[in-house]
């Protein structure tokens, strides 16, 4: 084993912490078990995380890894990235490459970490910005190790442990070793981690250790559960914490909701000339509901999303007098802003936690920690509650949309913050019908008149389309999306009915060019001409991942096809009908007299299925990618 | 093609009528003095899709002092109306600023406001200056950056501030025309008799200003000036002579981006500037790059160039004698140096015209990353050291837009390649991508003219009209029995493709790739015997082969597609109009072939009949040869292009030529079943 001097001066260059001279070979390649090169790009031969929490505003991190790159497809995981900013610096970078004998060839030199920016694109800006090193070697395998200490100097976010970072990484041997006064409530939760971690204490210091070793490479799946959960993993988190010059608790969601309830309190305060106007838009409407749509419908039009974050700014909200002067914000602000409105019209409503995304993503409930990444608002009624995202200039007041909806969320109040789930979008909610009539002439040309009504979530694309392209960016992608060998878009026409339940009506006229394939005497026509499933599954050996679908839906699609009079039915597609825990399928086409007709209807499910369902899961999917894609042969007579 | 350009964008123009209620010249407009009237502009009549009107953009350059020396100072002023909430992105101002040692282009007189009208009157709300954030990019560059408040539909949002620049080299070009419309774009560039800029102009839209003025400038300079007790500092007048030159543009339309195009960019209304000569006072005037010659003279002689290749660089010799000391030919000897590089470093940026900063090739040689250009130089720098007669090459890439012909416009330039000498051959080298062969270039570097580092600036051509780009595939299906199909597959994909299944190779796995082709198949398929050959000949296009069994379903009548998953499914040109010219990435060759045993016990019942088509004469031509001779049937189909570019009248018949393409390898191959008679 190596043996770390503690530097004493971390500026003084000289003070290297890593093997100061090119002795004996440390980490050869030949070393590696074969396991672990299978599947794998890269190996990391050994990591030490420390952990060194000295008190609430000083934790010191140290992480030391070595890397192997095996090949040129694992280059870019053998660097050093470390973010920074007020809350958190970094002490000192050392880093040094091996060949594959494991002999010394270099050490990195301080002037080639490269120092930048890491404002992100969504953001005007933050105060975080990110230090970068790699030795761009390119001959393989090599190894590089690499030393980061850094200090945090508050408690309120603790570091993450997850040892194998990629899918082609493996891991020889990792360590997470965490130090703490004996007073300090650390709590953790892990993921395919056996057992508890090792613990000890000595003069008022407790000390816990988690280690693996020999993790080897890890499949992608589809529909898999998120990545730390397939892999050991450990996260950690006080029980008291301080920010700046804040302090609080989050051993429960109500310690840590109301944590944030008074980091926020009395921000909502409104300058006169919005007191004014709640009260213009709000005293004549008898009705709430009213006044929560007069107010919302005021914020769209007049305030807009600008992220700033800087330092504690990342959870304390710019106050609502700053936001109207300024007519934007983040979702802290806006959301804030909107409750300070809806107060003053004499509504009560909570700012809400949330994780968001419209991908898996879940929440570890029982494990109170900071996991939230934006903020909505939530008005408690006698019946229901009312949901506002306040960063949206065009969702329709209420509705939510595949980014919040369906999940548990942490509503702050000053006292009983608490999760809750917001709206259960299910598959009555999110459904797209269409009934199309065309008509196909003698060379295989198309002409199709098609109506599709989309709700809930089956119409959030289409009304991002509508809100953010122009009408010419529209029809240009109108005729490009299609999955048709080449048309033209005779007309296209939208209605929109927004609402809790938002609808969007579509029609469309399209000449589809030699859509039914002529040779000679026969012609070959789909009748699916507008909703077919591109997604194919193949069979997963040793699948491990449960499987995870986060929304419902259900497709209802019903087709006539005019053929020219002449044709007789050669071959007729089977009827195709398909029931299991995923959902439904079915698909039936008849032909009677020069008239095809075609009904489509696709349930699917959501939830968490067993990793034993996946085989049914790929029985499911390519049984409608082929029914999708069946063709009547029609001979002419 | 000039011609045709223009009369596509006057179409295009047609198509954006608007109202204008603006006098002609906005030239006099004050900031913060905003009319009732400019709120009523609505949307464009047959462009109601537009976010935002630009409704006046005015720039300036000008020569001022700072008390001792001449600053480039560049003044823009932009008043625009957010139409709708999509516009929102404008009212966030986003300001680059260069620096490099102890100089520093800086921002100064940053004003910024919004203007909303509210019950009939105009209500502004201005920015404050603690609001404007400085975003430290780089070493070299740093963002300044602010969002205007109170922004809602129906705003107008107006800004101006000033950058003091110290680099004379560097006098901002301007964009008449972008994503957004505009009522008035208007720059002014004012030039002392110190400097002369060569102008370059492109684009089609009509100047409604066009002028040059003289007159006489007084500047207060500091300078050092030789006295008894050495030197001294100096305050001193002078009042030379100076231009100043304006043009404006009206109404102008937006630009519109379009598939197969090298970059809309190359269309677009803009004025760029190069310096060209320096005529300090007193002395004779020193040309700056007025030739291709001086170009090169100046490039031969920078820092961050070719000094890089005349200084010495003995830390290269060991190397160099090691990689050729067994090597038999020059061309070898190149060949490895080239290898060797190409797998050694990384290239971390690929725009670059030379080194970065104040970085050498021995810093780069030892940290073993670095820019194209960078590496580039080292790999010349390298082959001059084993004797060999190498060059730079400087190009620009095509999302970098044309290099203007007519003058050594550097600006225009974005990309530095290596040449090399051998038996007389030259050849191109590009050691930035790791998986380009020997003498091969990167798709993006066929742009037009490249010009060789020499004595005269060498013309080199790389038309995509000259880059023949072939495919071969050939099917042999062998045996159809219980409903499967059998039979093997050969493709020689084109250069650039075989570079793009390396890479994915490379990314991912041969196995991956293997799965995704089965993907590609409707039906059911199984793969034997997948090979790829001439995975690691890295000059060449690679060989993919397999065998194939595919599920064809058990029925009396078979339908098959000859093409078997090579036809093109989608017509590549799907917009029914278009405004620009159509640039293909190179000139294709797609030549198919087939060959079926029919099945015992089959019969032909029907088969696609034999097509010839061909595209404006000799320009295109399709052919669908099929025939049955016994119990075969032969299929040779062949999509061939003669040239890349495609002028935007020439459209409507290109889109038809594919859609005979699409449907006619949509045919089917009918077999049945013999009845037992």
């Amino acid at each position: 084993m190596m043996k770390f001097l503690q530097p004493t001066a971390i500026l003084l260059l000289t003070a290297f912490s890593l093997p100061a001279s090119a002795g004996d070979p440390v980490y050869p390649v030949c070393a590696i078990p074969a396991a672990l090169k299978e599947n794998a790009h890269v190996v990391k031969r050994t990591e030490e995380y420390t952990v060194d929490i000295r008190d609430l505003r000083d934790v010191r991190v140290t992480k030391h890894y070595v890397y192997t790159v095996l090949d040129a497809a694992g280059a870019d995981d053998a660097i050093m990235l470390e973010y920074y900013g007020k809350l958190r610096e970094i002490r000192s970078v050392e880093g040094i490459l091996y060949d594959a004998d494991g002999k010394q060839v270099k050490r990195m030199k301080q002037a080639d970490v490269k120092d930048l920016s890491a404002v992100d694109n969504g953001s005007l800006m933050t105060d975080t910005r990110k230090k970068f090193h790699s030795f761009f070697h390119s001959v393989y395998p090599f190894t590089v190790e690499y030393r980061v200490e850094i200090r945090y100097n508050c408690t309120n976010q603790l570091p993450v442990w997850v040892p194998q970072e990629e899918y082609d990484c493996t891991v020889q041997q990792s360590s997470l070793t965490v130090t703490a006064p004996a007073g300090f409530e650390l709590r953790y939760h892990t993921y395919l981690y056996n057992g508890e971690p090792a613990t000890s204490s000595d003069k008022g210091i407790k000390t816990y250790i988690w280690q693996v070793k020999d993790i080897p490479a890890m499949k992608k799946e589809a529909f898999a559960e998120e990545f730390y959960k397939r892999t050991p993993s450990v996260f950690l988190a006080p029980g008291e914490f301080e920010i700046e010059d804040y302090k609080g608790r989050m051993n429960t969601w109500k310690d840590f909701g109301n944590f944030i309830y008074h980091l926020n309190q009395g921000r909502d305060v409104l300058p006169d000339n919005i007191k004014q106007k709640v009260h213009q838009l709000t005293d004549a409407l008898p009705a709430r509901e009213d006044k929560i749509n007069s107010l919302y419908k005021y914020m769209q039009q007049n305030y807009r999303y600008i992220s700033i974050q800087l330092g504690i700014g990342g959870w304390q909200t710019f106050d609502a007098t700053t936001v109207a002067a300024k007519g934007y914000g983040d979702c802290k602000a806006l959301s804030n802003f909107m409750m300070a409105m809806l107060k003053e019209a004499g509504i009560s409503s909570n700012c809400v936690l949330v994780k968001s995304g419209d991908g898996v993503t879940s929440l570890r409930e029982d494990f109170p920690s900071p996991q939230f990444d934006h903020e909505i608002l939530c008005i408690p009624g006698a019946k229901d509650t009312m949901w506002l995202e306040c960063t949206s200039n065009t969702l329709p007041v209420g509705y939510l949309s595949a980014f919040t909806a369906n999940r548990p969320v942490l509503v702050i109040d000053s006292a009983a913050s608490k999760l809750v789930r917001t709206p259960d979008y299910n598959m009555d909610y999110n459904l797209q019908q269409t009934s199309i009539t065309a008509t196909i002439d003698e060379a295989g040309n198309i002409h199709v008149n098609s109506h599709t009504m989309r709700t809930g979530m089956q119409q959030d694309g289409l009304h991002e389309r509508l809100h953010t392209l122009s009408e010419e960016k529209q029809l240009e992608e109108l005729r490009e999306g299609l999955d048709l060998a080449s048309y033209d878009i005779v007309s296209h026409k939208y209605k929109e009915e927004p609402g809790i339940k938002p609808a969007i009506e579509e029609q469309l006229e399209i000449n589809g060019h030699n859509y039914a394939t002529v040779t000679g005497k026969r012609m070959f026509v789909a009748p699916n001409i507008l909703n077919r499933n591109s997604l194919r599954l193949e069979e997963e050996t040793a699948r491990k991942s449960p499987i995870r679908f986060n929304h419902a839906y259900r497709d209802i699609d019903t087709v006539k096809i005019t053929v020219p009079a002449g044709y007789r039915l050669e071959s007729l597609p089977a009827p195709v009908s398909l029931k299991n825990q995923f959902g439904v399928y079915t698909a039936v086409t008849e032909m009677k007299g020069n008239t095809i007709s075609y009904i489509r209807k696709i349930e699917h499910k959501a939830g968490t299925f067993p990793v034993t369902d996946f085989a049914d899961l790929v029985k499911f999917y390519n049984t409608i990618y082929r029914s999708d894609r069946n063709r009547l042969v029609l001979v002419k007579e | 093609m000039n011609m045709y350009c223009k009369r596509a964008l006057l179409t295009l123009l047609l198509g954006c009528l608007f109202v204008t209620i603006f006098a002609q010249d906005r030239t006099k407009i004050k900031f913060g003095k905003i009319d009732k009237s400019e709120f009523a502009l609505g949307r464009f009549e047959k462009d109601t899709g537009a976010h935002a009107i630009v409704l006046s953009a005015i720039g300036s350059s000008t020569f001022e002092s700072d008390g001792a020396e001449l600053r480039l100072v560049y003044k823009v002023h932009r008043r625009i109306k957010i139409v709708d909430k999509n516009g929102y992105d404008l009212a966030t101002v986003k300001v680059w600023l260069y620096k490099d040692g102890s100089e520093e282009e800086k921002l100064s007189n940053v004003k910024a406001a919004a203007y909303n009208l509210e019950n009939g009157e105009i209500v502004e709300t201005k920015i404050d200056s603690k609001s404007i954030f400085t975003d430290k990019q780089s070493k070299n560059i740093v963002t300044k950056k602010f969002a205007i408040p109170a922004v809602k539909e129906g705003t107008i949002i107006e800004y101006t501030y000033t950058i003091s620049s110290p680099y004379y080299q560097y006098l901002r070009s301007w964009e008449f025309q972008g994503e957004y419309p505009a009522l008035w774009s208007e720059y002014t560039v004012t030039i002392p008799e110190y400097f002369d800029y060569v102008f370059i102009n492109q684009g089609y839209e009509k100047f409604v200003i066009q002028t040059k003025e003289s007159s006489i400038g007084h500047f207060t300079l500091r300078g050092e000036k030789e006295a008894a007790y050495g030197k001294t500092s100096e305050i001193f007048s002078v009042s030379p002579g100076i231009t100043t030159y304006k043009w404006a543009l009206k109404d102008v339309p937006p630009i519109r981006d379009e598939s197969f195009i090298t970059t809309t960019d190359n269309y677009t209304r803009k004025i760029e500037f190069q310096l060209s000569a320096y005529n300090w006072p007193g002395q004779p005037s020193k040309p700056v790059r007025t030739t291709w010659a001086k170009l090169m003279e100046d490039l031969q002689k920078s820092e961050s160039f070719g000094k890089q290749l005349t200084n010495n660089n003995n830390f290269l010799s060991d190397k160099v004698s090691e990689l050729t000391k067994d090597t038999k030919s020059d061309k070898e000897k190149a060949e490895k140096i080239y290898v060797w590089v190409r797998d050694n470093y990384t290239c971390t940026d690929h725009t670059a015209l030379w080194c970065e900063g104040d970085r050498t090739l021995k810093t780069l040689f030892n940290s073993k990353s670095g820019n194209v250009a960078e590496i580039n130089l080292l790999l010349i720098a390298m082959l001059k050291k084993a004797g060999l007669e190498a060059y730079p090459v400087i190009l620009s890439t095509r999302d970098n837009g044309y290099v203007y012909p007519y003058y050594p416009l550097l600006s225009r330039f974005n990309y530095t390649i290596a040449a090399v000498m051998t038996d007389g051959e030259l050849t191109r080298l590009d050691a930035s991508r790791p998986l380009l062969g020997f003498g091969r270039l990167p798709a993006s570097c066929y742009n037009g003219d490249a010009r060789v580092v020499d004595e005269q600036g060498t013309v080199m051509p790389l038309a995509t009209d000259s880059l023949k780009e072939q495919k071969f595939t050939s099917v042999f299906i062998s045996k159809i029995a219980d409903g499967n199909i059998e039979g093997s597959f050969q493709q020689r994909p084109t250069y650039f493709e075989s570079y793009r299944i390396r890479q994915e190779i490379k990314e991912k796995s041969q196995d991956e790739y293997f799965k995704k082709i089965v993907k590609g198949y409707t039906s059911e398929i199984s793969l034997s015997e997948k090979e790829i050959e001439g995975l690691t000949d890295l000059g060449n296009p690679l060989m993919v082969k397999y065998s194939f069994k595919l599920n064809a379903g058990n029925s009396d009548v078979l339908y098959i597609n000859p093409l078997f998953g090579e036809a093109y499914k989608h017509n590549p040109f799907k917009s029914m109009e278009r405004s620009f010219p159509v640039e293909m990435e190179a000139v294709y060759d797609e030549v198919y072939s087939l060959n079926l045993e029919i099945p015992e016990g089959y019969v032909v019942d029907e088969m696609p009949k034999p097509a010839i088509a061909k595209y404006n004469e000799e320009e295109g031509l399709f052919q669908y040869l099929i025939q049955q001779q016994q119990d075969h049937i032969q299929l040779r189909c062949r999509v061939k292009l003669t040239k890349a570019n495609f002028q935007p009248e020439e459209y409507a018949s290109l889109r038809e030529f594919f859609d005979l393409i699409v449907k006619k390898q949509a045919e089917q191959i009918v077999l049945k079943k013999k009845s037992k008679a």
